[in-house]
C-alpha cells in the first residue's frame, strides 16, 4: 500500500472583484490530480511558475484546503479532518520551504523555535529537551553553539538548514520539500541537496520534493510528475527521463534546459508562446497553445492521464 | 578573441561603500576587457561583487556611499567612467551602453504603457519626431519578436507575462543601438521554456546588431550555452578568466572546478550519488583573510594560501589568481595537481 | 526582549546621536511628568495661586518703569494692606508668595518699615507722571533701592521651584507661569500615554484580527475605519467632546481621552492589518500552521510581534498627536478646563499678546515645542532603525 494516496486533486482560488466584491471566478490552480507515494520514495514535481506544484504540496498536507479530491495518508483520509483530529498528521507530515529568509520568525532563536515546537507536541520530556534540540542542530550541520542564534545571524544556507531541522524536530515520515533549494546558491545547494539526501536515509524519510529546476530532480528523485497549467501531463521515472519522456511539454522542458558544456551547445529547443492564463482553462489539451506537434483534436478535447505503451502515465493523444 | 580595441577596458575597478559597520570593499581591483562582438560572462555566488561591477560601470549606485578607488579605470571611448562628470554619463547611460536586469516586473513603470516608456528613451537620445520614434519602436518590438507588436505598444506593462515584459525591457535597452548591453541576471526570475527564448534572442540579437554583451548570472548552464568568454569571481576578486571552452573542461582554480562540479548533471544520473561540495560558506567581505580569500574552502590549500593573496597571474591565455592552479590537462584529477 | 534590545534595529538606534538626545530629552519630560503624579514637585492648587504681581515678565525681558512701579505698588500693597486691615496677624499669615511670606508678623513693626516706602514711591511716581524723571540724576538708582527694600519684607525664595516660579513671568491674575507650564507636561504626558496606549493597542488588535481572520470580521472593521476616517478629524474630535458639556466630567480629561482614542485608533489599525496580511502570508506562519498550532497562538506569538515596531512608531507619532490635539480642544474650550495645560494657557494668553506679553504663549509653546521635535527626532529615528527598508 502507499504511504500517500492522492486522487482528483482540485483546488480552485476565487478570485473576487466587481462591485460588492462578488467572486467573478476563479483560479484553477490544481485540476483533478491523481498520484502516490511508496513510503521510502521520493517524487519530484516538476513545473514552471504557476503550474500549481507549489498548491499541490501544500494541499497534500492540508495548508492550503482542497476544493475537491481525496488524500489517504496511510490508510486514512485526510479531507474532511478538524484541527484537533488533523494533530497526529502534522507530527507525521512536514514542509519545508523555498526561502530561507522568509520562513523563519526573526524573533525566535533557533533553540526557541524548535523548543516551541517540540513542547506543542509533548515530543519530549523537558528534561531531555536541550538535548534533543542539540541533537537536531548538529543533525543539520550547525554548530551545537548556534542554538542562541537569531534567524539574521545565519547565511541563506544554514537558515535552510534550519528550516529542516524544525521540520525534522517532529521525527516524520512524510515531508513536503516546497523549492528547497531554489534561493541558494549552486555550492550551498550542493550541501542542502547532500544533506537531505543523507537525512533522507537515515530517518527512512518519504519526501515530495518540488522544484523548477530539472537537473535537481534527476538527481534527487525516483519519479516525478510533470505539471503544466494545473494537470500532471506526465509521470514517469527520473531514470527514464531522458530517453523516454514522451509528453511534448516535458521534452520541451529538456530541450530548454541549458546544458553545462560549452561544446554541447546546441539549438536550446524554443517554445513559442506563454503559458495560458489558469483563470480560463482552454476546452482542449492545456498545452495545445505552444505544442510544436498539436492537432486539431487536442484543442476541443482534453487528453486523459493514460499508461502508455511506454508502461508510465502521459496526457497526451499523440503518445501511443 | 578579437586582435581590435577593446569597446571597454576596465582597470583596477575598486568599489567601496560607507555602512553603518564601516567602509566595506565589494568589487577588489577587478580588470578586463570587452570587445565589439562578445559575449563576456560575469558569474559567481551572491555577494561576490559581479552585480555591483555592472553597476560601477553604470554608475548607478548612490553617489553618497559609494566610493571609486583612485586607481580605478572604466575606459570607454576614450573616456573615463568612473570619474566623468554626471550630465557626460547621462548621454553615455541608455544610449551607448544599456542594461537590463533581474526583475521584468519591477524594471517596467506599472503607469505607463511600454509605447510611452520606450518613447522617452528615444526622446532623450534621439532627434527622431514623434511618428519616427512610434515607428522605431514598434520596430524594436518586432525585432525581440513581440506578436502584434502594433497593438502590444498601447498595453500596459501588467498586461503582459515576465517573458514579454523582459522582451521590451531588451527592446528599450536596445532602442538606443548601443555598443555594450549589460545584462544583469536576466533570465533569472523566469522559467527555464521562457529563458530559452529570452536566451535565443539575446544570441541572435549579438549576431545581427554586433553588440558587445556583459552577461551577469550565477547559473553557469546560461553561460555555457551563450558566452564567448568567462570571468570567474569570487568574494569581490576576479579569481579566473578564459575561454569558455577551456574554463568549463579545464578549470584551473579550485573555485571555478569546486563550483563546475557542484552542479547535478544532466542526463548522467547515479541513484543516491552525492554531489561535490564547497564546504562552509563565502566569508565576510568585513572580515576577509589575509591570504588567498578562497583559502578556508579550498582543498588544495597549503600554508601559504593562508598568508598571502595570490595574484592574477597570466597562464597563456587564461587569468588565474592562484598559489598552485590545477594544471591544464588533468581536469578530473585534482589531488595531484599542486 | 533580549533579543529585541540585541537587534540590528536597536544598535542602529544607539549609534543615531540625535536620537539619544531627543530620548534625553523625552526622559527628561518623563520624570518631572512621574514626580508631577507622586505630587512630590507642584500640586494643582499651587498653579492657581498668587505668586507675584500681575503680568510681571521673565527672566529675558528688561521691564520699563512703569512697570516696575507697578510691581513695586504690588509688593509695599499686599503686605501694607493686610497689616492694616481689620485682622492684621490672619491677613498677614494668609500671604503666600509660593514660600514667600511677609519677613514678620507684627502689623506695626511692618506699617513702620512700608510707611517711609510709599514716601519714597510717591516721590517717584510722581516725577515719572510728570515725565520728569529722566532729568533726576539719582532716580534709577532710588528705584532700585526702593525695589530691593520692598523684596526685603518678604522671605527668601524656597529652594530651586521657589527662585524658578517668577523667572518666565506670571499671568494676568499673578499665578506662575513657569509652574504652569511645568505642571502641563504631567497632562501632556497623560493624555499622550492614555491616548496613543489605547489607540495603538486598540488599533492592532482590530487590525490584527481583521488581517488575520479576514470575512465578515475584515468586512466590519474595515468598514468602521473607513467611516471613521471620512468624517475630518477636528470636526469628529470636537463632536466627541462635545458631548461632555454639561456632564460632570466636563472640563476634567475624560473628553479629551475619549475624543482622541476614538479617533487615534483608525491609523495603527490600517497599518497593521496591512502588514498583517503580508506577514500572513510568509513561510514561517504556514510553518507555524504545518506544525498545527491554532490560529491564536499564530496570531499572537508569531505574527503580531513581528509588528512591534510599526507599534512603537505608531505609539510615539500619536503621543504628539494627541498632545497638540489637547492643545486644539483646550484653545476651544472643549477640553481641560479644571487644571492648567498648555492648551489652556494659550487659550488664555489670546488677550495678553494683544497687549504685547507673550510669555505664558510663549512658555507653553517652548514646553510644548521641545518635547514634540524630540518625539519627532525619536519617531525618525525608530524608523530609519527598524524599517527594513532604509538599510
Amino acid at each position: 500500500m502507499p504511504l500517500l494516496e492522492v486522487r482528483d486533486l482540485v483546488k480552485h482560488f476565487p478570485v473576487h472583484g466587481g462591485f460588492l466584491n462578488r467572486a467573478v471566478g476563479a483560479v484553477h490552480a490544481v485540476n483533478r490530480v491523481s498520484f502516490t507515494v511508496d513510503r521510502g520514495e521520493i517524487l519530484g514535481v516538476v513545473g514552471e511558475s504557476g503550474c500549481g506544484k507549489s498548491t499541490l504540496g501544500k494541499c497534500v498536507i492540508r495548508l492550503i484546503e482542497p476544493t475537491d479530491g481525496s488524500i489517504t495518508y496511510d490508510g486514512e483520509e485526510l479531507i474532511g479532518l478538524r484541527h484537533a483530529e488533523l494533530m497526529p498528521f502534522r507530527q507525521r507530515m512536514q514542509i519545508i520551504f523555498q526561502d530561507p529568509y522568509s520562513s523563519l520568525n526573526p524573533r525566535l532563536t533557533v533553540k526557541a523555535l524548535l523548543k516551541e515546537v517540540l513542547k506543542f507536541h509533548g515530543m519530549v520530556e523537558p528534561s531531555e529537551m536541550d538535548d534533543r534540540i542539540r541533537e537536531l542542530i548538529t543533525k543539520v550541520g550547525l554548530r551545537a553553539d548556534s542554538a542562541d542564534k537569531f534567524p539574521h545571524e545565519f547565511s541563506g544556507g544554514q537558515r535552510q538548514r534550519i528550516g529542516i531541522a524544525r521540520a525534522l524536530a517532529l521525527s516524520p515520515e512524510f515531508i513536503v520539500a516546497d523549492e528547497p533549494v531554489s534561493a541558494l546558491d549552486v555550492s550551498i545547494q550542493a550541501q542542502v541537496l547532500n544533506l537531505m539526501m543523507d537525512l533522507k536515509d537515515d530517518l527512512g524519510l518519504t519526501l515530495l520534493f518540488i522544484s523548477h529546476d530539472l537537473k535537481v530532480i534527476e538527481h534527487f528523485c525516483d519519479r516525478v510528475l510533470v505539471m503544466y497549467l494545473g494537470f500532471v501531463v506526465e509521470e514517469l521515472s527520473c531514470e527514464d527521463l531522458h530517453e523516454r519522456a514522451e509528453h511534448p511539454y516535458t521534452k520541451a522542458l529538456l530541450g530548454a534546459n541549458p546544458i553545462n558544456d560549452p561544446d554541447e551547445r546546441r539549438e536550446l529547443m524554443v517554445l513559442q508562446g506563454d503559458v495560458p492564463s489558469p483563470f480560463d482553462l482552454p476546452a482542449g489539451c492545456p498545452f495545445a497553445g505552444r505544442c510544436p506537434i498539436v492537432e486539431d483534436r487536442c484543442r476541443e478535447e482534453r487528453p486523459p492521464l493514460e499508461v502508455k505503451e511506454s508502461g508510465h502515465r502521459a496526457a497526451c493523444f499523440l503518445v501511443e | 578573441m578579437s586582435q581590435d580595441q577593446p569597446i571597454l577596458s576596465v582597470e583596477h575597478l575598486t568599489t567601496s561603500f560607507r555602512t553603518d559597520r564601516g567602509i566595506v570593499t565589494a568589487v577588489d581591483d577587478v580588470s578586463f576587457e570587452l570587445f565589439r562582438g562578445e559575449t563576456l560572462g560575469i558569474v559567481g555566488e551572491s555577494g561576490c561583487g559581479k552585480t555591483v561591477t555592472s553597476k560601477s560601470i553604470m554608475r548607478l549606485l548612490p553617489d553618497h556611499l559609494t566610493i571609486y578607488g583612485p586607481t580605478s579605470r572604466i575606459g570607454f571611448d576614450g573616456m573615463n567612467l568612473a570619474t566623468v562628470p554626471e550630465p557626460t554619463m547621462r548621454e553615455v547611460r541608455g544610449a551607448r551602453i544599456a542594461m537590463i536586469f533581474q526583475e521584468p516586473m519591477t524594471s517596467l513603470n506599472p503607469v505607463f504603457r511600454i509605447g510611452w516608456q520606450l518613447d522617452e528613451a528615444l526622446k532623450y537620445h534621439t532627434d527622431l519626431d514623434r511618428a519616427q520614434r512610434r515607428e522605431r519602436s514598434i520596430e524594436m518590438l518586432r525585432l525581440v519578436e513581440i506578436p502584434n507588436a502594433e497593438k502590444r505598444i498601447d498595453e500596459y506593462p501588467h498586461q503582459l507575462s515576465g517573458g514579454m515584459r523582459q522582451r521590451v525591457m531588451i527592446a528599450m535597452a536596445l532602442c538606443c543601438e548601443p555598443d555594450i548591453l549589460i545584462a544583469d541576471e536576466p533570465t533569472t526570475a523566469l522559467d527555464v521554456t521562457i529563458q530559452a527564448q529570452i536566451l535565443h534572442l539575446m544570441a541572435d540579437l549579438k549576431n545581427r546588431l554586433n553588440t558587445a554583451i556583459m552577461l551577469i548570472t550565477h547559473d553557469l548552464g546560461v553561460v555555457a550555452q551563450v558566452c564567448d568568454r568567462l570571468l570567474v569571481m569570487y568574494a569581490g576578486r576576479v579569481i579566473e578568466e578564459g575561454e569558455i571552452r577551456d574554463v568549463f573542461h579545464h578549470p584551473r582554480h579550485p573555485y571555478t572546478k569546486a563550483l563546475l562540479d557542484s552542479i547535478p548533471k544532466s542526463g548522467r544520473r547515479e541513484r543516491g550519488a552525492r554531489l561535490a561540495t564547497i564546504p562552509g560558506i563565502v566569508p565576510s567581505l568585513f572580515e576577509l583573510p589575509n591570504g588567498c580569500r578562497f583559502e578556508e574552502r579550498c582543498s588544495l590549500s597549503e600554508g601559504r594560501c593562508a598568508d598571502e593573496e595570490p595574484n592574477l597571474e597570466l597562464h597563456g591565455d587564461r587569468r588565474v589568481r592562484c598559489h598552485f592552479p590545477i594544471e591544464s590537462g588533468e581536469p578530473t584529477a585534482a589531488k595531484e595537481a599542486n | 526582549m533580549l533579543g529585541f534590545l540585541r537587534s540590528r534595529g536597536v544598535r542602529k538606534f544607539r549609534r543615531d546621536r540625535l536620537a539619544m538626545v531627543a530620548l534625553t530629552i523625552i526622559a527628561s519630560y518623563l520624570t518631572v511628568a512621574v514626580l508631577l503624579l507622586l505630587g512630590l514637585v507642584v500640586d494643582k492648587d499651587e498653579t492657581f495661586e498668587r505668586v507675584g504681581p500681575n503680568s510681571l515678565v521673565g527672566f529675558l525681558e528688561e521691564p520699563d518703569i512703569e512697570k516696575r512701579l507697578i510691581y513695586l505698588e504690588f509688593y509695599l500693597d499686599e503686605v501694607y494692606s493686610a497689616a492694616d486691615g481689620r485682622n492684621p496677624e490672619a491677613e498677614l499669615a494668609a500671604i503666600d508668595l509660593y514660600g514667600r511670606v511677609p519677613v514678620s508678623s507684627d502689623p506695626d513693626e511692618l506699617i513702620d518699615r512700608i510707611d517711609p516706602l510709599w514716601e519714597t514711591y510717591d516721590e517717584l511716581i510722581e516725577l515719572y507722571e510728570e515725565d520728569e524723571h529722566t532729568e533726576v540724576a539719582d532716580f534709577e538708582e532710588r528705584l532700585a533701592q526702593l525695589e530691593q527694600e520692598a523684596e526685603a519684607l518678604y522671605t527668601e525664595p524656597d529652594g530651586l521651584l521657589g527662585r524658578l516660579a517668577l523667572s518666565l513671568g506670571t499671568d494676568r491674575q499673578g499665578r506662575s507661569i513657569f509652574l504652569r507650564a511645568l505642571y502641563s507636561i504631567k497632562v501632556a504626558v497623560k493624555i499622550g500615554l492614555v491616548c496613543a496606549l489605547v489607540a495603538v493597542i486598540l488599533g492592532s488588535i482590530l487590525g490584527g484580527a481583521a488581517a488575520f481572520f479576514g470575512g465578515v470580521v475584515d468586512n466590519v472593521i474595515v468598514w468602521l475605519y473607513s467611516t471613521f476616517s471620512a468624517i475630518p478629524s477636528i470636526v469628529l474630535l470636537m463632536v466627541l467632546a462635545a458631548m461632555f458639556l454639561g456632564s460632570k466630567y466636563e472640563g476634567t480629561l475624560v473628553p479629551v481621552y475619549t475624543a482622541l482614542c476614538l479617533t487615534y485608533w483608525i491609523a495603527p489599525c490600517r497599518v497593521i492589518r496591512g502588514e498583517v496580511i503580508k506577514l500572513r502570508e510568509l513561510e514561517y506562519v504556514q510553518a507555524a500552521t504545518a506544525v498545527g498550532y491554532g490560529r491564536g497562538r499564530i496570531l499572537l506569538r508569531h505574527i503580531l510581534p513581528n509588528t512591534a515596531h510599526l507599534m512603537f512608531i505608531n505609539f510615539s507619532l500619536y503621543f504628539i498627536g494627541a498632545i497638540k490635539s489637547e492643545v486644539i480642544l483646550s484653545f476651544l474650550n472643549l477640553g481641560v478646563k479644571n487644571e492648567p495645560s498648555w492648551g489652556v494657557m494659550i487659550q488664555q494668553a489670546k488677550q495678553e499678546v494683544i497687549s504685547g506679553f507673550f510669555w505664558q504663549i510663549g512658555a507653553a509653546t517652548a514646553f510644548m515645542f521641545v518635547l514634540v521635535l524630540a518625539f519627532n527626532i525619536l519617531t525618525d529615528a525608530l524608523q530609519d532603525a527598524f524599517d527594513p527598508k532604509h538599510v
